[in-house]
């Protein structure tokens, strides 16, 4: 019996391997032809793998691969949603072992680190006319000059707040130009204690809240050049110490509330009546149970303006892809003119191509989006280095101990800038 | 209570007589009560929730009872190929359910009843393997499928996890908890340790076997990581890699009422599975009377 | 590890049976029983090797480097690990995991009284119990987290409703430092409990009735025959439950992840596990090498605890 069993493993493995042999004769030989035409590759057959982050725009991302398709129809574009949690796990792990997709999304803080490790394509201006976009997002997938990334969408942050809240509070809503002032002095009018209802909640999030206020304050939280930090400044503190101030007044719930409890849940059940959140949170604002009483304002002013941190996401094409030149070509084409059409019609997103915004500004009858379009002209690109995720673990850590005055504004950033900073120096 | 603790079918108490099950054993029933409701409550939170609209499941303070009844399942098959998913669930689960359980019960026998050299620290290695964090796996199981060509595979999906060290323990425990007279008998009329096996132990290990069929088909179903990083055509992926898209929103707007309606047709299979099975503890309980 | 070897090698409890059992094989010989062993346990070794050990002797190589995401590693012998015990991250991040295991260790003696209750014979609704109590097995580990938030949300929470009733203030359970850990390990055991009920009513059932009947002849009432025939006949269910249990926790992730809410929570020091100090490092901060060394730290630190746990076995574990 055991004589048999040997044999037929012995079989079984010849089988596979004549099998194995086969399917790699097999490949060899399409590649030989293939290889007779590379020109410029995109004549070949081709199935291009696309990596995307959120299921809501599948429906517009198909959409565009259709209509890449037309142009070319040798190439085939399979779609595949990964949920943001295990996006960039799977993309490492993958990458890493040098088999990511062809094309895929790819965000600020991720950028640097791909880009400087040679995995991702550079676009070049016979694919991508860098003048169609904001030129803060043009700076935010650039390195060294070239240009890694072509601009999908953007968002950039505004005040969305309750007219109902003002209203019962006899508070007059914001008007574009309000200072930091009429923010402050809103803040705690809108505050009733006894009613249950915050006038502000100091979301410990620096794209929703910090960020904004530091270079609204004059300061900055990184430099151009990615190589320090802006956390030990004045300015710096001002810009944090201000949401701060609203937990130590009571006029935001606590650190451990908002833990708790997402922010903007109380803040679309009537709870908080001013809330800062990005242009992406609109649409779940108006599907909230306060919806109809919600509307949205631009950032007020600060010591040096009302900027807001623009981030948007990025097509980019993998350097180590099977079919670069399709894949370049199709990364530039998500985020071409068609492609914003395409998305803005579905109003999911702001296309950062110029001029495609419309769509998206009147996909809310009820809300003011138009400011959203309007601080991407001064907006400063979100903070950013070679390995953002490094001391942004620093920033989890300490900013919620700041703003829930476990440590003074100057002690906490100062202890922040000096650990980030220390990270940044091991990028060098 | 004493019968339960005591597990002995055959005994009659005098004095009691044959009274109602219900009022001889109120006290356990009522233990078992609180227990298990304290189990279902979140169940019953979820099965709530996936009849709300998104606003209403996202209210502060929190809404219990839905308003208005939300009919949310169809829009579950619209975010997720949920058919495709399950069957893909499906057939992973099996294969390797099937594939532990027999190669499993093969190595716990060995680990139990056969003497080879090197026994004792073979047996430490393979409990070495449930003791290193499974996330460290990742990248290197990741390179070796790549380079056999079982990326984006069902195939690839189900090769490592046909093999099992916490299988291989389980029924270890399971054979070395068995009497050994039935297996000398056996033994000395002339069988080998095959015969032994198939003809005397298998039998035998039944409810062994089903406690590791029910663990590995429900880790099979419900295991995400490894399912997501090889796979990458939707049509491929299981269920829980579509449950897990659905719960995670870019912008922390997850659509509960649709995750949660998700989540209990993905539970539907598991649970079916456990109920249809237990009918084989309940055939345990018949063997167990003819020992002894 | 040669000290606790013939431990797990040889059943415990009569050396007088293992000696009755050696002549019937005398007739095998050794020889033949290897051949025999490489059937039985040859393929999943096999598999286990190419898939788990072959992938664990790498790690080892990339803790003893400094590697980011994309490879490019540069050799740095046992640096990493030296870091580690002076690193207060990982210190307290052992600290956290050994009383969450510890706790979640309840969960045993809680599973074998009820899987004994299940086994009453006679009772009625027992496969309605025992899909109840299995339920939480099969709900999605990210919708229990969501549940349990609410049950222990600070000002909205269930707990605390219940709480108020007895004029008892709660607090924010699980963003309180005192008390996050605490609430994050009961849901731990929660979670178990229906798994350890079905191995141990496995167990239970493979118990044979002449047991019981002795016990009954000699008097015994019923907690003393929990305690002197149950629990001793139930002890190789209860061993590999405990040993599981423990090697489980001790790796815990998911629900302290999910449990946590989000990286701003102000009691994640008090609360984070050792390998989810090993995401953060591996797949947030990209430093891979120093994740591998935490990760084979703790495989470390289980197999040392489990070897206890066997070599412990001899002392309270009965095979037939």
């Amino acid at each position: 019996m055991k004589q048999r069993g040997l044999t037929r493993i012995h079989r079984a493995v010849a089988a596979g391997a004549t099998i194995v042999a086969f399917a790699f004769t097999g490949c060899s030989t399409s590649g030989t032809s293939s290889s007779v035409n590379a020109g410029d590759g995109l004549n070949e057959q081709a199935t291009l793998s696309y990596t995307i982050w959120d299921a809501a725009q599948k429906p517009a991302m198909q959409k565009i691969v259709d209509e890449f398709t037309k142009i070319h129809p040798n190439i085939t574009i399979n779609i595949d949603v990964v949920g943001t949690k295990d996006y960039w796990t799977k993309m490492q792990t993958a990458v890493s072992a040098g088999s990511g997709p062809d094309v895929f999304w790819m965000n600020g803080p991720n950028f640097a680190l791909y880009a400087s490790n040679g995995t991702l394509a550079p676009l070049d201006s016979s694919l991508v006319d860098t003048s169609n976009y904001p030129k803060a997002l043009v700076d935010l997938y650039s390195l060294d000059g070239k240009l890694y990334g072509a601009p999908k969408d953007f968002d950039t942050i505004g005040v969305f707040y309750n007219k109902r809240l003002f209203q019962e509070a006899g508070v007059p809503l914001p008007t574009a130009g309000w200072t930091w002032d009429d923010f402050k002095a809103d803040v705690a009018k809108l505050t009733n204690k006894s009613a249950g209802v915050y006038g502000i909640a100091s979301a410990p999030y620096g794209q929703m809240t910090f960020y904004n206020t530091i270079y609204q304050a004059g300061g900055e939280v990184i430099n151009a050049a990615h190589d320090q930090i802006g956390y030990g400044s004045p300015q710096a503190a001002e810009g944090v110490g201000i949401w701060a101030d609203f937990i130590k007044n009571g006029q935001s719930p606590t650190i451990q509330q908002m833990t708790d409890t997402w922010p903007g849940d109380s803040f679309g059940s009537g709870k908080v009546a001013m809330f800062w959140d990005g242009s992406w949170g609109a649409a779940g604002y108006a599907k909230s149970a306060e919806g109809k009483n919600i509307d949205v304002a631009p950032l007020p002013m600060g010591p040096h303006g009302n900027q807001s941190v623009i981030h948007g996401l990025a097509n980019v094409a993998n350097a180590q892809s099977k079919h670069l030149a399709a894949a370049k070509a199709f990364a530039a084409f998500a985020s071409g003119k068609e492609a914003a059409d395409i998305m803005a019609a579905t109003g999911t997103v702001i296309p950062a191509f110029n001029g495609t915004q419309e769509a998206w500004v009147k996909a809310i009858p009820g809300m003011n989006l138009q400011i959203f379009l309007d601080e991407a002209t001064s907006a400063i690109p979100y903070p950013i280095s070679k390995n953002t995720s490094a001391w942004n673990a620093i920033e989890s850590d300490i900013i919620p101990q700041i703003l829930s005055g476990k440590v003074s504004v100057e002690a906490g950033l100062a202890d922040l800038a000096a650990k980030a900073q220390a990270e940044l120096d091991k990028e060098k | 209570m004493s019968e339960a603790l005591s597990g002995s079918a055959a005994v009659h108490r005098p004095g009691r007589g044959n009274g109602r099950p219900w009022l001889r054993h109120w006290a356990i029933h009522l233990v078992l009560i609180v227990g298990s409701a304290f189990m279902v409550f979140p169940f019953v939170w979820e099965f709530l929730t996936a009849f709300k609209t998104y606003g209403g499941s996202v209210l502060v303070p929190p809404q219990w009872i839905p308003d208005p009844w939300t009919w949310n399942f169809g829009a579950v098959f619209d975010s997720i190929p949920l058919g495709q998913m399950a069957l893909n669930s499906v057939i992973i689960t099996l294969a390797r359910t099937l594939g532990q359980v027999i190669l499993c019960t093969m190595a716990g026998y060995g680990f139990a009843r056969l003497n080879f050299p090197l026994r004792g620290p073979l047996f430490l290695v393979f409990l070495s393997v449930l003791m290193v964090p499974s996330q460290l796996f990742l990248l290197p199981q990741f390179e070796i499928l790549r380079s056999l060509g079982l990326l984006n595979s069902l195939e690839g999906i189900v090769l490592p996890g046909l093999f099992s060290a916490f299988g291989t323990f389980l029924m270890r425990q399971f054979f070395m908890s068995m009497p050994l007279e039935l297996e000398e008998a056996a033994r000395l009329d002339g069988a080998n340790p095959w015969q032994v096996f198939w003809r005397v132990m298998l039998p035998l290990a039944k409810p062994g076997i089903v406690a590791l069929a029910v663990f590995t088909a429900l880790w099979s179903w419900n295991d995400l990581l490894w399912p997501l990083i090889i796979v990458s055509d939707a049509d491929k992926q299981p269920l829980s890699v579509g449950i897990s898209l659905l719960a995670s929103d870019p912008h922390n707007q997850t659509n509960y009422p649709v995750l949660m309606a998700a989540a209990l047709l993905a539970m539907l299979p598991m649970l079916v599975t456990f109920i249809v099975l237990q009918r084989q503890f309940i055939a345990g309980i018949a063997f167990t009377g003819s020992k002894g | 590890m040669k000290l606790t070897a013939p431990q797990t090698a040889a059943p415990i409890v009569d050396p007088g049976r293992e000696r009755a059992t050696a002549p019937a094989r005398r007739g095998r010989g050794p020889h033949t029983s290897a051949w025999w062993a490489l059937l039985f346990v040859g393929p999943t070794f096999a598999g286990l090797a190419v898939f788990y050990l072959y992938p664990t002797v790498r790690t080892i190589w990339i803790s003893l480097n400094d590697m980011g995401p994309f490879g490019r590693p540069t050799f740095v012998g046992l640096d990493n690990y030296a870091k580690l015990f002076a690193d207060d991250v990982f210190v307290t991040a052992l600290r956290n995991t050994f009383v969450y295991s510890l706790i979640v260790l309840l969960g045993i003696p809680i599973a074998t009284v009820i899987a004994a209750l299940l086994n009453t014979p006679g009772l009625r609704g027992r496969g309605v119990y025992r899909t109840l109590f299995f339920l939480p097995v099969v709900t999605l580990p990210a919708v229990v987290a969501l549940v349990w938030r609410l049950i222990y949300n600070g000002d909205y929470g269930i707990l605390n409703q219940a709480l108020g009733y007895l004029g008892i203030r709660g607090t924010s359970w699980v963003t309180n430092p005192h008390t996050a850990l605490v609430a994050i390990s009961v849901v731990g055991i929660w979670m178990g409990l229906g798994t350890n009920i079905v191995i141990l009513l496995a167990g239970l059932q493979s118990i044979p009735d002449s047991a019981f009947e002795a016990a009954k002849i000699d008097g015994a009432g019923p907690v003393r025959t929990f305690i002197s025939i149950t629990v001793p006949l139930l002890s190789p269910s209860i061993f590999i439950v405990s040993v599981i249990g423990i090697i489980g926790s001790l790796q815990v992730f998911d629900i302290i992840y999910l449990m946590l809410g989000n990286d701003q929570n102000p009691v994640k020091p008090e609360v984070r596990s050792v390998v989810y100090t090993f995401y953060q490092f591996g797949f947030g901060r990209n430093q891979y090498g120093y994740a591998a060394a935490i990760g084979l730290a703790l495989m470390v630190i289980v197999l040392a605890l489990t070897a206890v746990q066997f070599w412990l076995q001899k002392k309270w574990v009965h095979y037939e």
